[in-house]
């Protein structure tokens, strides 16, 4: 049985070097200078779980995106993966959306891709991390959607069973098709690009659409379709004392104990356990 | 016409999960800065729960709303949902709060998108600005960045907050009115989305947010052993034992639920010992409220320094070997 | 002339070969030098990768790309570990007779399961008699009874334990009575084909190099790479164009890693209250290294663009083999010395790169040999 699988994914910058963010104290907005971009990392177990479907079902994976114009490099990307055909969805009237406008976005541009079985979109973006994108876009669409998914099960007719991590376990689900996931990194793991994947890209469908490419409400796009605002923003103060213990490391270990106990700690060691007749409160 | 703070009661297997009561506590400082009067009510949906409504109401609710079914036995998103925002369209409420756990994560912005209202995720802190207005800070890029999150004009607004974020306060026991909800058309085997079953492991030892004092191991401990010495010395001292995101996928560490950080887990212990780890942000994040805290790390240039009490610029494994020797 | 830029698929090859080289090689790649451990169990996976068969047409199991993306593959790789590379380049430069001058039988059989990493492939030509002296070389092959007959031994071989061995030996003598070199495919385990001693290198460790011992060898007479006396034309032009481009690309990872390196250290190192890289002397050494770097660069590519483009690449090969391997010794001596003390301990890096480096000056022909053919071409080529 064939299937249409879509996958979403958006560029982030990459979040090995998330501590040389900063805020420019004139601008007062968030400088990323020369930070790449790259695919969201838990997107990729999305791109994975799409291929592995469909090497064992056949059918089709299409990756879209909402995002500015230079995403194509990171859709060129998921094509040499694997996957076959590409959508951007880039638009002024796009920007500043959150992610109730975000995932109305998506939702357009997935209706106008055509019919589709099964959506996966990672569980959160490395870089705003809201993790809400994947629900409410199964929401617009209105079929079941999960969170969190770690393990996909078996697919019969137009059933899946999948399970989903909660705190200290997980839940087995039954889920019909059409469907969306949101992924887990435990799911997968994503496969290297190869060099015949690349060059297979190249030809590979990759289509730009704007607002007028699609059938939307303008009210609900954007900063205008985005019930939440942004406000100020600033970073953290996280700074403690740092006082630096030295001499023999043997001393230093016996200091370590003595702070942890004047927290509150109650640790035994040789000296404090007492032999019949010693005192100690 | 009365303020209403609404919290998302969450309880799995019958227990309330410990976030619902962080959440009453700032519901109610939330209050106390309103202007007028406030109505703080819970939202509690299961198979069980009406006897969860007396901790509910020691800790302060003016109104719970019950669904109690066999159908809501097992969270089901699309039924809770529903049921969560048929309340909400008839009540009215202008905040509601839900736990960012595995299931809060994803039933509040369902109910979002329902309600077509906004949602601050996974904030780190919730006030109410000078126009009543609800104010939360969210962390981006790993916690780098936090920024302030309104949501001026839909209702009702709404914020997540991850377990162990907020202080659970003392008790301030009320006698609320309890609303039972009409659970009588529900009917889950007819749902495109079925929940099959659900499987807890039960925890060994003091669970990491509960205990006094955390050892933690970062990339820098180098090995599994080093990670049992962990585990070692934090049972000999009632402690717990917890790491980094690299200790996990090197399999050192049994799982995520040890992990400590912004996708992780957030834990303010009276101390927290770190043993090789680097300092990046999105750790940090998660133990920053921590009392003491000691760093180990064999770079002395290691950002940890920085947002450490004391620091020892030593080999993590000599210093753990040391304390295996001492503390019995 | 245009300026040099790789096109938007080099690049996401580039891209590709790194993310692959940080996760599965950067870790191991300390480990894989102390123990001299050769990790074939990546051949396979760089298969699926389409990296062992880089330059091999698709219809033979190969991604259909050039010598400019192999060199790119190599490089990305000898940025973390110039063993595996040197494994990994060898393996090409046994490949590239079977596909240049091999029968369609030949290329059939062997390039399929070498283009996905399944089997190892190397070739061997040196000889305890000279490796310098290639045409001096003493291994016979008789031809008898429809058979070819092979004995002697070769030496200093790299891949010495390869599934499928490119060997030469000399057929015969020509009517001057010089020796005439034909080239061979031996498979492993063949009788009498055997492995002789390992050689434990100071560098490029990480590859397995040794003695090959030829004691009665029968092949079957169609293996055979080309005619038999063609072996001087194919084995130099593997050497002189596969396998020095491959010790030339291996040299500028390294002198990558000299540059990452060295301005990690210099931006963390604080003394007399600020960074290194604010000394001016270290800025020198920066200035150096990189300098050594971005030639070596744009000396290989450039050649590797030329052979992709079917042009004569001998002489554009043995500069850039002879400049950034001598390059790559010279920048990793000054990367390690501008670490101080950390330079010379194991846990970084750039002891390896030295090591590696000083290794590669021998492999794929000495500098000594590069000389001589850029002498030659450049005093018959600039006469006035």
């Amino acid at each position: 049985m064939a299937l249409n699988i879509i996958v979403c994914i958006k560029p982030v910058p990459d979040p090995q070097y998330y501590d040389k963010v900063s805020i420019d104290p004139q601008t007062k907005r968030i400088t990323r200078e020369g930070i790449p971009t790259i695919i969201n990392p838990v997107d990729k177990n999305g791109i994975e779980a799409a291929l592995q479907l469909k090497k064992t079902y056949g059918g089709k994976v299409t990756v879209i995106t909402m995002a500015p114009p230079n995403a194509v490099e990171n859709l060129r990307e998921a094509l040499a993966m694997g996957a076959d055909e590409a959508v951007l969805l880039s638009d002024r009237a796009f920007g500043g959306a959150d992610t109730l406008a975000t995932s109305y976005t998506l939702a357009k541009g997935i209706e106008k891709i055509g019919e589709f079985d099964v959506i996966f979109c990672g569980v959160e973006s490395a870089d705003g991390a809201t993790a809400q994108v994947a629900s409410q876009l199964g929401e617009w669409l209105g079929i079941p959607h999960l969170w969190n998914v770690f393990s996909l099960e078996n697919l019969e007719e137009k059933t899946m069973r999948v399970k989903t991590k909660i705190e200290n376990g997980s839940m087995e689900w039954e889920v019909n098709l059409p469907c969306l996931f949101g992924v887990a990194r435990q799911l997968n793991k994503p496969r290297f690009i190869s060099a015949m994947g690349i060059i297979k890209a190249k030809s590979k469908p990759l289509a730009t659409w704007g607002k007028n490419d699609l059938i939307v409400e303008d009210a609900r796009l954007g900063l205008t379709g985005s019930p939440t605002k942004a406000g100020e923003i600033y970073t953290p103060d996280l700074r403690r004392k740092g006082e630096l213990l030295s001499g023999p490391l043997d001393e230093i270990v016996d200091t370590v104990i003595e702070k942890l106990r004047t927290a509150g700690i109650t640790i035994r060691t040789a000296s404090t356990s007492c032999s019949a007749g010693e005192g100690g409160a | 016409m009365k303020n209403k703070i609404w919290v998302y009661a969450e309880q799995v297997e019958s227990a309330l999960d410990r976030v619902t009561l962080e959440l009453l506590t700032k519901a109610r400082d939330l209050a106390k800065a309103l202007k007028g009067d406030t109505e703080i009510a819970a939202v509690l949906l299961g198979k069980n729960v009406k006897r969860l409504c007396e901790t509910l109401a020691d800790y302060g609710t003016d109104v719970i709303y019950v669904g109690e079914s066999d159908a809501l036995e097992l969270y089901n998103p699309i039924l809770y949902s529903r049921l969560i925002t048929d309340l909400v369209k008839q009540e009215d409420p202008d905040i509601l709060l839900f736990g960012a756990t595995a299931i809060g994560s994803e039933l509040g912005p369902t109910v979002a998108a329902q309600l077509k209202t906004g949602v601050a995720a996974h904030c780190v802190d919730i006030r109410i600005n000078e126009k009543g207005l609800m104010v939360a800070s969210v962390p981006s890029f790993g916690g780098k960045i936090l920024g302030e999150i309104l949501c001026p004009d839909n209702r009702p607004q709404m914020a997540s907050v991850k377990p162990g974020i907020f202080l659970q306060g003392e008790k301030e026991p009320k006698e609320p009115a309890i609303h039972w909800l009409d659970t009588t058309e529900l009917q889950p085997e007819k749902l495109s989305l079925k929940a099959i079953r659900i499987e807890r492991k039960a925890l060994a030892g003091v669970p990491l947010d509960k205990a006094d004092v955390v050892f933690c191991g970062g990339y820098g401990i180098g090995t599994k052993e080093n990670w049992d010495k962990l585990e070692t010395l934090a049972s000999r001292v009632g402690g717990a034992a917890a790491s980094t995101r690299p200790v996990v996928d090197e399999g050192w560490a049994p799982g995520e639920e040890v992990m400590v950080g912004t996708s992780g887990k957030s834990i303010r212990p009276k101390a927290y010992v770190g043993f090789g780890i680097s300092g990046a942000t999105h750790h940090v994040c998660g133990m920053k409220d921590s009392g003491l805290v000691i760093s180990v790390n064999k770079d002395d240039k290691a950002p940890v320094f920085e947002v450490s009490d004391f620091n020892i610029v030593a080999d993590a494994t000599k210093v753990l070997d040391l304390l295996m020797e001492k503390i019995q | 002339m245009q300026f040099f830029q790789f096109t938007e698929e080099q690049e996401m090859l580039r891209k590709a070969v790194r993310e692959f080289a940080e996760a599965e090689i950067a870790p191991k790649a300390a480990e894989w030098d102390e123990k001299d451990y050769c990790p074939m169990e990546l051949f396979p996976v760089m298969g699926e990768l389409g990296i062992t068969g880089i330059f091999v047409p698709e219809e033979y199991g190969g991604s259909g790309m050039g010598y400019v993306e192999r060199a790119i593959c190599l490089e990305e790789i000898a940025r973390y570990s110039a063993g595996l590379a040197i494994a990994l380049m060898t393996h090409h430069l046994g490949m590239a007779p079977i596909l240049d001058h091999g029968t369609e039988e030949q290329k059939a059989k062997y390039l399929p399961d070498l283009c996905a990493g399944t089997k190892l492939c190397g070739l061997a030509t040196t000889e305890p008699g000279g490796g310098s002296d290639y045409t001096g070389q003493k291994s016979t092959a008789e031809l008898a009874d429809g058979q070819w007959v092979l004995n002697g031994r070769k030496c200093f071989i790299t891949n010495y334990q390869a599934d499928v061995c490119v060997l030469t030996a000399v057929s015969g003598q020509d009517e001057k009575g010089r020796n005439q070199i034909s080239v061979y495919i031996i498979e492993k385990g063949t009788c009498g084909f055997n492995m002789g001693r390992h050689e434990h290198k100071i560098g490029l460790r990480g590859s397995m190099t040794g003695d090959l011992i030829l004691n009665d060898v029968h092949i079957p007479q169609e293996n055979i790479i080309g005619k038999a006396g063609a072996g001087n034309k194919i084995g130099m032009a593997a050497i002189g164009e596969v396998g020095r481009a491959g010790m030339t690309a291996i040299c500028v990872g390294i002198l990558r890693g000299c540059v990452e390196e060295g301005v990690k250290f210099a931006n963390e190192r604080i003394l007399y209250g600020k960074p290194i890289a604010k000394l001016q002397s270290i800025q020198f050494d920066i200035a150096g290294i990189r300098t050594d770097y971005e030639a070596a660069k744009l000396l290989l590519y450039s050649a590797a663009g030329k052979k992709d483009a079917k042009l004569p690449v001998t002489t554009d090969f043995a500069i850039a083999k002879y400049f950034s391997s001598e390059a790559a010794v010279r920048s990793a001596k000054k990367t390690m010395e501008l670490m101080g003390g950390y330079g010379v301990i194991n846990e970084y890096p750039v002891g390896r790169f030295l090591r590696d480096a000083l290794a590669s000056i021998p492999s794929g022909g000495t500098s000594h040999i590069q000389k001589l053919i850029i002498a030659g071409s450049t005093l018959s080529d600039f006469k006035a």
